[in-house]
This record gives C-alpha cells, sequence and structure tokens, in this order.
C-alpha cells in the first residue's frame, strides 16, 4: 500500500500543479494509529499530507455534493464502494460527472480497530501497514506480523467490487477476489426464521439504541435529500422524544427510503455509534427486490432502471394471493 | 340513563374496538365503497377511510402514522393494475408496497395488520368483504401495540 501512497501523492501534486482540477480530496492521517480523516487540498504542497493506508474508509463521494455547489473541478481517490456511492449520487442527479477526476483505488479490504482492540494488539501500537492480505503491527518494541483478513470489516469481508467501477485513470493493478454470492443474505435468512414475536423483540432492542444522531443518513451515498423528511420539524416525524415508536419510525422509513438506491456499501452499519445492524435492513429490502422484480445492483451500470422508479405489467407481488411474491 | 344502561355502555367500551385506517383511491376504491354503501352492505364502522388521488400517493410515512396513531390496521385499496386514472400510479404501488408488505413482516409487525388490496368501483362486495376480512384478523391478533407511540390515548 505505500507505493499507492506514493503514487496518490504525486497523482494529487500533478494535478494540482497543473491546474486539472480546483481541489483534491483524499485522506489525511491523524493523531492516533487508526485515526485516518478526509482532507479537501487546494495546494500542490499540501499533497504530501495525503496517505493510502488501511484505515482509508471513509467515503469521499458524498463530500463531492457540498463541493460541487461551490462550482469547482474536484479530483477525488474512490475505492470500489466508493464507486458504486459515486454511481448512484450520479443517477440522482446530485453530482455532474465532468466536474470530478475520479482516480480509482482498488482495496483488498479495511482493518477494523475495533477488531484489533478486542484482540488485544492495539497496546504500544505506533502504526498498522498493511500489503494484500498481510498487516504489520508495529509498536516501540518491534514490528509484528499477521497474515489474514481476520481484522478486515465484516462489510470488506463481503465486499462484491474491491475495483472501482467508475474512474478517469486507475491507480494500482486490478484485485481478483473470490466472492461468494451464496450467503450474502445470510443474515436475512437468519432473521426470517424467526417467529414475528422474536423478530419484533429483536428489532426493538436494535432499536432502543439509536440515539438519532442521524450519522447513517449522513454518510449515506443514497440519503442525498436537499431536504431531509426528519429535518421538518413541522412534519412531525422527528420530536425527538424518547419513545420507541419515533426510533422504529425512523429506521423503517430510512431503510425503505433508500430501497433500490442502496448500494451495499455498509457504512451506515460502520458509522453508526450504537452498532445497530443496519445493513440487515438493506439486506432484506435488496433480496425482495432480486427476488420480486429481477437481480439489481445499484450503482454498478448507471444506464439501468431502479427498481421502484420502473415497472412490468405482469409484476409480482406480495400481497394478493396470486402474486406470486408472497411469504 | 339507569344504572344498568349505564353499565353495558361501560361494558362495551372495555371491549377491543380495532381501528381500521384504510387509504382509499379516489377513481376506483373511494367509489368502491360507496357502492357497499348505497348497495347497503355491511361493512364495519371501524373502518376510517382516507381518499387518496391514487393509491401511488400513499407513501409508507402514512402507513407507519397511522400505526403509531392508534390503527390496528391499515389498508391501502387501489384500482386494478392496468386501471389506474393515471394510467400507471398503481404498477408503481405494487412494487413498492410489496416490499413494505415483506419489510413490516421482517421487523415484526404481523402482515394481517397491513393489507394492500385492488378494489375497483364496480366491486362494492369486495370492498365490504376485504373490510370485514381484515377486521376480524385484526379483532383475532388484539390491540396493536407495536410502532405505537406511547404517548397516543384513544
Amino acid at each position: 500500500m505505500e507505493k499507492i501512497g506514493l503514487k496518490v501523492r504525486a497523482r494529487a501534486k500533478e494535478a494540482l500543479e497543473n491546474r486539472e482540477v480546483d481541489e483534491v480530496m483524499g485522506w489525511k492521517k491523524g493523531e492516533f494509529w487508526y485515526d485516518v480523516y478526509p482532507v479537501f487540498i487546494t495546494e500542490a504542497n499540501e499533497a504530501d499530507d495525503l496517505i493510502w493506508d488501511a484505515f482509508c474508509v471513509n467515503n469521499l463521494s458524498k463530500y463531492l455534493i457540498q463541493k460541487q455547489k461551490e462550482n469547482k473541478k474536484v479530483g477525488v481517490f474512490l475505492k470500489g464502494c466508493d464507486s458504486l456511492g459515486f454511481n448512484q449520487l450520479l443517477k440522482d442527479n446530485r453530482i455532474d460527472r465532468d466536474q470530478v477526476v475520479i482516480y480509482g483505488l482498488p482495496c483488498v479490504g479495511m482493518v477494523d480497530p475495533e477488531k484489533v482492540k478486542k484482540e488485544g494488539l492495539n497496546k504500544g501500537l505506533l502504526e498498522i501497514k498493511r500489503s494484500k492480505d498481510e498487516i504489520t503491527f508495529v509498536t516501540k518494541e518491534g514490528e509484528k506480523k499477521i497474515l489474514g483478513r481476520q481484522f478486515d470489516y465484516d462489510k470488506c469481508l463481503a465486499c462484491r467490487y474491491p475495483n472501482p467501477v467508475v474512474y478517469d485513470e486507475l491507480l494500482d493493478t486490478e484485485i481478483a477476489r473470490e466472492v461468494s454470492e451464496m450467503d450474502r443474505f445470510k443474515d436475512v435468512e437468519a432473521i426470517e426464521k424467526m417467529s414475528i414475536t422474536e423478530r419484533f423483540e429483536y428489532w426493538s432492542n436494535q432499536f432502543s439504541k439509536c440515539i438519532r444522531c442521524n450519522a447513517c443518513r449522513n454518510i449515506c451515498p443514497a440519503c442525498s435529500c436537499e431536504k431531509c423528511v426528519f429535518d421538518n420539524v413541522n412534519a412531525g416525524v422527528s420530536s425527538k422524544a424518547s419513545v420507541d415508536s419515533e426510533e422504529q419510525f425512523f429506521h423503517i422509513t430510512r431503510a425503505y427510503h433508500v430501497a433500490g438506491r442502496c448500494v451495499d456499501c455498509g457504512e451506515c452499519t460502520r458509522v453508526c455509534p450504537a452498532g445497530i445492524p443496519l445493513d440487515q435492513l438493506n439486506h432484506k429490502i435488496m433480496k425482495d427486490i432480486n427476488e420480486l422484480y429481477g437481480k439489481y445492483d445499484a450503482g454498478v451500470d448507471v444506464s439501468q432502471d431502479a427498481p421502484l422508479v420502473t415497472y412490468k405489467l405482469d409484476d409480482a407481488d406480495s400481497f394478493t394471493e396470486h402474486g406470486k411474491g408472497g411469504k | 340513563m339507569s344504572v344498568e344502561a349505564k353499565e353495558t355502555v361501560m361494558g362495551n367500551k372495555n371491549e377491543f374496538e380495532p381501528l381500521i385506517v384504510a387509504f382509499c383511491c379516489n377513481w376506483c376504491s373511494y367509489a368502491g365503497a360507496d357502492l357497499a354503501g348505497t348497495s347497503r352492505l355491511s361493512y364495519p364502522a371501524n373502518v376510517k377511510i382516507i381518499r387518496v388521488p391514487c393509491s401511488c400517493r400513499v407513501n409508507a410515512n402514512f402507513v407507519l402514522r397511522a400505526f403509531q396513531r392508534g390503527a390496528d390496521g391499515v389498508v391501502i385499496a387501489g384500482c386494478h393494475p392496468g386501471d389506474c386514472h393515471y394510467s400507471t400510479g398503481n404498477y408503481y404501488t405494487r412494487r413498492r408496497f410489496s416490499l413494505l408488505t415483506n419489510f413490516l413482516e421482517y421487523v415484526g409487525i404481523e402482515q394481517e395488520r397491513f393489507k394492500v388490496d385492488w378494489i375497483s368501483a364496480a366491486e362494492g362486495n369486495k370492498f365490504a368483504t376485504v373490510m370485514n376480512d381484515v377486521l376480524e384478523k385484526v379483532h383475532r391478533l388484539g390491540p396493536n401495540r407495536k410502532l405505537r407511540d406511547a404517548r397516543w390515548k384513544r
């Protein structure tokens, strides 16, 4: 990854020097070993701050909405999952393709700091380096190498698009990873097997953890409404009262609003401070769409119609007896 | 009012009377409800009809809000696919609410509490049957507590 990091910095510097772009978006190292945050740079000498390491998990594509309002040409580094989000924003007419230069970064997976902490490997840790699936833990005492994917985010283990699906330049060679489509929705199937009361209990417990921080909404490349229904105080859907029904309302609505547009990047689950498995909600809707209305992967192909804005005359449904889609 | 009469009134109050909210499309199902009425078919008075221009006008928030504010069951009724006054509206309804039907069940709301059906203007009979059917099922399930706002009072 270090070699690619050099390329990232060189490319950003070059682009800014030649005024190919007005601004470059990338990642910068923070104070701690797991700390990486997005930066927007406008000067070529700032390009030295940019990094590419095992913690560059943040999706940069959503910041483009704000940047485009400033009428700037932006260069942006996108991983596979980020590029799906980019395509979705493009499809929702939230960004202008001509105003963006995409530097694609094939990604082997990102390291979950929580998993490192759980293994107790975070003591005295200075840095984590990664090359393919070999992770090097650098401490004061020395280096320790561990081979394997046990520290990857769950969402990275299930990643289906390690290579960007849209880019102008690819900064690394494409990665071949075997992905099994078989167990993509096994989390959903496990919940479907529960009884109705168990299911309600399971979800109420999950939803009641919600602190309504709206992080899942803000990170989501499909949740890009200028004014969200939950920001409209007069709509009466968000009185911030601490009652279960409001949390249930929020989560059902959130998942339903991204139906057919969710690119399955898993960011909502990652950022949730309460640890609510939001992806299990999104997966259910995706699974239903695939079963009822044909296979559809949001963000992969911009020219394909999203399932909820189109129809067929002989569609199946899940509510009439002859609808074939019922349970 | 005599004491006995008062007691029967009180007794009736304690008995569970489900509240069903029915979103009916202006062109078919609302007219269907009208026909059910003019044909003197009996359908329960617990059904509160909300008239919408088209079944696809209903969004998921309406349904959730109804449950939140006291509904024990929600019905969405529209024209049969192919008969939409606006040509294509109910095709969208079909996709959207197929997903919502499955999704509500997934988060633990009983399937019987949420029903989507096609009722044309000529189907007064079907309107009465569907409403009676939903009411009966909801009655059997008992009052809905799921999704209900804790501050809600009847």
